[in-house]
């Protein structure tokens, strides 16, 4: 039997492969920059070169059952990545459809969210529940549903886009095109801006003034410093965030939110006020019984994700 | 052996709060017979049940026999599908937890299923209605309160504890309207009929302009809906705010989901198109661009009556067959 996968993650800067045994134990992990490719073709070229020189120098290409990618706005249903606003190849790129060409056997491809989701419902924090959700926290935010122990995809492969629900009604311009969205708000950029503003707002000292850059990192390490404007960044934050998240969780009463990604290390600063806006807004019903999580497995979540999504699809190769 | 015959009918019963209706539905989603009890007569739910009971067995005599009957659906208020309590109601007069499939199996000795109205109306849209063929869409149920169902995949989404779909009290405005849930701003405050009537309340403060609302004792949205039609121009603008505001909860709701379609049951839908064209408006303008224009926004096509106990028959078809007469 072919006992194990390869798990690709594709971020903005790097892409990320590893050989994943039927347990989740990462037998051999490669890294390269995912931007020295500007063109697809040459970028999925390049991929399957690095695969098949990965799998043959740790126990041999024939093992490989399948392969799991998890990419920026992937859409499952059809195995393309549809629209990335951050990578270089625009439009819509077959890419499943591309690299199964190369690689003769089963590929499968989920945008970041669903894989995380499929990560921890197979080896993290998630492991044994059928309603959940988990929500990226980064640059964007977006998020993925289990509905019974199934990923809910939505008719067209979109759902998920949590990040684009409308919080305050003509508010912040989002990169969508759109007005309020809460990625506006509570992603990345959206963080930075709300320092700005309560900065130029108010005269009081701050550690975020000296900074030489802002970023929600450094908003952190003022907060910990006891700075009163950086912990009011994080509090307006999670204000937002945990009223968004009420809306959520009284539409799917999931057993637990799952966060991950690069915001949710602000943790406390974050999420005591994101937690108790949650349990302001959510529905009685519910109240008090979702739990709040932090995923178990950060670093190696993508790839072992991507491993378990490989797992999920049929088997088919041209080598028998 | 061969089996040559199925039981070939099911036992809907909807209740709501001034009357629950009860009917006997054949496979193909045929009303073969109906009655009604008036809640004002039956206090308890003990009396509710026996004379629900005695009322459904002598439907049943007449119309073919207990034989024939395959198992039985409730509809109810805050049912509740996992546990097959009625759990709070806010509405009905019976409070805490009613356990009232196990209380309706054990007279009937059949298998009894409860969901709430979303749900069981939800899967009346999707056996016998406008949802046939869908897999993933949401069937809104705006009147009294407002409650939703989800289907993902072809299934119910009932949530970990079975209280999904609560799409009424995810907030909209931070520190809006006060809602009878406790929380602030909940859209339920401000597009169920409580909500509707309070809008137009604030707008007749607001505005001096003249208004067939004005001076009515004991308004309600079919009233305004009235009004639109005879083209009363405050009347329009409550039904307006109602869907603009409606609009945003869905898109909300649709970039999460990403459903084929949104169907609009329930009293306030009655509205028709002076509250759907505005909410489809603001639908587009507030959903995620990947999924704008693809979700369509419909209104309900089961009348009333049907919808309710189709909705209820078609959850008696989900439950496992069980039967003390065999």
């Amino acid at each position: 039997m072919k006992n194990r996968v390869v798990g690709v993650d594709i971020s903005v800067k790097r892409t990320t492969m590893a050989i994943v045994d039927v347990r989740g134990n990462i037998i051999a992990k490669e890294k390269f920059a995912t931007n020295d490719y500007s063109n697809a073709n040459e970028y999925v070229a390049a991929l399957s070169e690095k695969i098949i020189m990965l799998t043959e120098a740790n126990g041999g290409y024939d093992k490989i059952r399948s392969i799991g990618m998890s990419a920026p706005s992937a859409n499952y249903l059809t195995g393309c990545i549809e629209n990335a606003a951050n990578l270089p190849w625009k439009g819509v790129i077959p890419l499943a459809a591309m690299l199964r060409d190369m690689m003769g056997m089963a590929v499968a491809l989920a945008n970041d969210a669903h894989v995380a989701a499929l990560g921890e419902y197979t080896y993290g924090v998630a492991h044994g529940m059928q309603n959940f959700a988990v929500i990226t926290l980064g640059h964007g935010i977006g998020s993925c549903l289990f509905s019974d122990g199934q990923v809910h995809i939505g008719a067209e492969g979109f759902a998920g886009e949590v990040g684009h629900i409308c919080v305050e009604h003509e508010g912040r311009q989002c990169g969508c095109g759109r007005r309020g969205c809460l990625e506006a708000y509570c992603a990345h950029n959206g963080i930075i801006r709300t320092a700005e503003e309560l900065l130029a707002e108010s005269d009081k000292d701050s550690l975020m003034r000296s900074l030489p850059e802002i970023t929600p990192r450094t908003i952190v390490d003022c907060c910990e410093k006891g700075d009163e404007l950086a912990i009011e960044v994080y509090r307006q934050t999670g204000v937002r965030l945990g009223i968004a998240i009420a809306g959520l969780a009284s539409l799917m009463d999931p057993e637990a939110i799952i966060f991950t990604a690069g915001i949710s290390n602000a943790g406390k600063w974050l999420f005591d006020p994101a937690y108790d806006a949650f349990e302001r807004h959510v529905f009685h019903n519910i109240k008090g019984h979702v739990k709040f999580l932090r995923s178990s497995l950060e670093r190696e979540l993508d790839v072992l994700g991507a491993s378990a999504l490989a797992w999920g699809i049929k088997e088919y190769s041209l080598f028998k | 052996m061969l089996g040559t015959s199925i039981k070939t009918k099911v036992l809907g019963v909807d209740i709501g709060c001034e009357r629950t209706l009860f009917a006997v539905v054949d496979v193909r989603g045929n009303i073969l017979a109906k009655d009604e009890i008036r809640m004002d007569t039956v206090p308890g739910v003990n009396e509710f049940v026996s004379v629900l009971c005695e009322r459904m067995q002598s439907l049943v005599d007449e119309h073919g026999g207990y034989e024939n009957i395959r198992s039985l659906g409730i509809s109810a208020p805050s049912g509740n599908y996992m546990t097959g309590n009625i759990e709070n109601s806010g509405n009905l007069p019976w409070k805490g937890q009613i356990p009232l499939a196990a209380m309706m199996r054990d007279r009937l000795g059949l298998a009894v299923c409860v969901a709430n109205d979303a749900h069981a109306r939800a899967m009346g849209e999707w056996t016998y209605g406008c949802a046939h063929g869908m897999k993933d869409f949401i069937f809104l149920m705006l009147g009294y309160g407002l409650g939703s169902c989800l289907f993902s995949n072809g299934h119910v989404h009932l949530g970990a504890n079975g209280f999904a779909g609560e799409i009424g009290h995810c907030c909209v405005y931070a520190h809006g309207r006060q809602c009878s849930c406790g929380s602030l701003g909940c859209l339920e405050s401000y597009c169920a009929s409580r909500g509707v009537i309070q809008t137009a309340q604030e707008l007749m403060d607001e505005n001096t302009c003249p208004s067939l609302m004005r001076g009515v004792e004991n308004l309600t949205p079919e009233m305004i809906t009235d009004f639109c039609e005879q083209g009363d121009e405050l009347a329009i603008e409550v039904y307006r705010k109602t869907g603009f505001i409606l609009g945003i909860g869905m898109a909300n709701y649709a970039s999460v989901i990403n459903p084929e379609a949104i169907i609009i049951g329930g009293g306030i839908a009655g509205a028709g198109h002076w509250l759907i064209d505005p909410a489809n408006e603001s639908f587009e303008q507030h959903v995620f661009h990947n999924i704008s224009n693809k979700v369509k926004i419909i209104p309900s096509v089961l009348s009333d009556e049907e919808r309710n106990v189709l909705g209820a028959s078609a959850l008696a078809w989900d439950v496992k067959e069980y039967s003390l007469f065999k």
